[in-house]
């Protein structure tokens, strides 16, 4: 019963968490709880998801399928993790098209999206402090890391200039950061 | 796919006109079919899943490419909106945003289909990575190749932001509320659904009173 057990966990990492570094304590918990692996192998994760697309929480359930139950534990965990998008947001969906064009969910919306926006845009800021400033370096000019803020700039000019798409202004970044990062 | 021809033209039409009009809903007037547009997103979804680094959210820029820009299954507002309930809702941003958006483009199927389709990649990615993890933790080629994609998303959300802004940013009182969140997400760690709630009822506030954005 170990696929069954890897999908409620990971169906439970999935709902009490908001996805990123949030999750880490989550599954901390669940999988130190049910022995599946040691917290050196959870950090291990962390690096793990950081070098794969995709996110922290996919990655981590994949991993812990794969260690405990081989493909088919891969699969049951990754389902479990995903299960609250497919039945919130699922809802939440119906309910936003089956409301489409009323008065007051529109002036919620006019509220919300520019809220999202503002959001989106911290974002940014944030992504920015972590990748251009060395970790733990403090934000001073010194301490910026020039190579990457050179590889972003040139990438964004790219893309807002010549229209480059993003997949290819990634693979730029890539062999950029290969020369440079 | 031959008795929903007689459809296309339709289908042109009202990406010609539809401004307003909900793109997705439709898929029995694609030229494709129903099946073909399932799988024409999982496929898209699958290739977005191969770029996702650094917490994903360059998704939204993806998706604001292939599915409103290229194809017009989605549009710009409901890129907004699944964005901040995707961000609010429990479980993983990018799986949230898929779902979400996959099924105002095609029901409950396409929620799946681009849910899987979007971690299809990761999933193989992960496997590649386990069986190889030690040599990669060593190697310092990946660590830079890694810096130099963390750096592209910053542009690539900046360029997100920069074209939706014309369908969030419409009036004196959307660019207050979007500085406000702005500052209150960049600078205090107020939980991010706290913020879209605080936004909602701003909303619900300001244009409740029978307002619009030209008189507020």
């Amino acid at each position: 019963m170990i696929l069954f057990e890897l999908f409620l966990s990971f169906m439970k990492i999935g709902f009490f968490s908001f996805g990123g570094m949030t999750m880490i304590p989550v599954i901390n918990d669940e999988v130190l709880v049910h022995g599946w692996m040691t917290m050196d192998e959870v950090l291990d994760i962390v690096a793990v998801a950081e070098m794969t697309p995709g996110s922290l929480g996919i990655n981590c359930a994949t991993f812990v399928g794969l260690r405990t139950a081989g493909l088919p534990g891969a699969f049951s965990a990754t389902l479990g993790v995903m299960m609250p998008s497919l039945t919130l947001c699922m809802a939440a969906a119906h309910f936003i098209m089956k409301l489409k064009g009323n008065q007051t969910l529109e002036n919620i919306m006019n509220g919300v999206r520019p809220v999202s926006m503002g959001m989106l845009l911290a974002v940014a800021v944030t992504l920015g402090q972590t990748t251009f400033w060395a970790e733990g370096a403090g934000i001073s000019l010194s301490g910026l890391r020039w190579n990457l803020v050179f590889i972003a700039t040139v990438c964004g000019f790219l893309m807002f200039r010549w229209k480059l798409s993003i997949p290819r202004a990634i693979l730029l970044a890539a062999v950029l950061g290969l020369a440079a990062g | 796919m031959e008795q929903h021809s007689d459809n296309s033209p339709g289908a042109v039409q009202e990406k010609a006109g539809g401004a307003g009009s909900s793109p997705g809903r439709n898929g029995n007037s694609h030229p494709m079919g129903r099946v073909g547009k399932l799988a024409v997103m999982f496929w898209t979804m699958a290739r977005i899943g191969c770029l996702t680094f650094g917490g994903g959210w360059s998704i939204i820029g993806q998706m604001q490419a292939e599915f409103v820009e290229k194809r017009g299954w989605l549009t710009e507002e409901q890129i907004i909106d699944f964005m901040s309930l995707a961000r609010s809702f429990p479980g993983i941003m990018i799986i949230n945003m898929s779902v979400l958006c996959g099924y105002a483009m095609e029901g409950a199927a396409g929620a799946l289909s681009a849910a899987l389709g979007l971690s299809a990649p990761a999933v193989i990615a992960i496997g590649l990575v386990t069986y190889f993890y030690s040599s990669l933790k060593s190697n310092p080629y990946v660590e830079k190749v890694l810096n130099g994609v963390r750096c592209v998303v910053i542009p690539i959300i900046l360029q997100a932001a920069w074209k939706l802004k014309n369908k969030s940013l419409i009036s004196t009182m959307s660019w207050l509320l979007f500085a406000a969140a702005f500052c209150v997400c960049a600078f205090t760690g107020v939980s991010k659904p706290a913020v879209i709630v605080a936004g909602a009822a701003a909303g619900l506030v300001i244009w409740g009173k029978g307002g619009n954005h030209d008189t507020v």
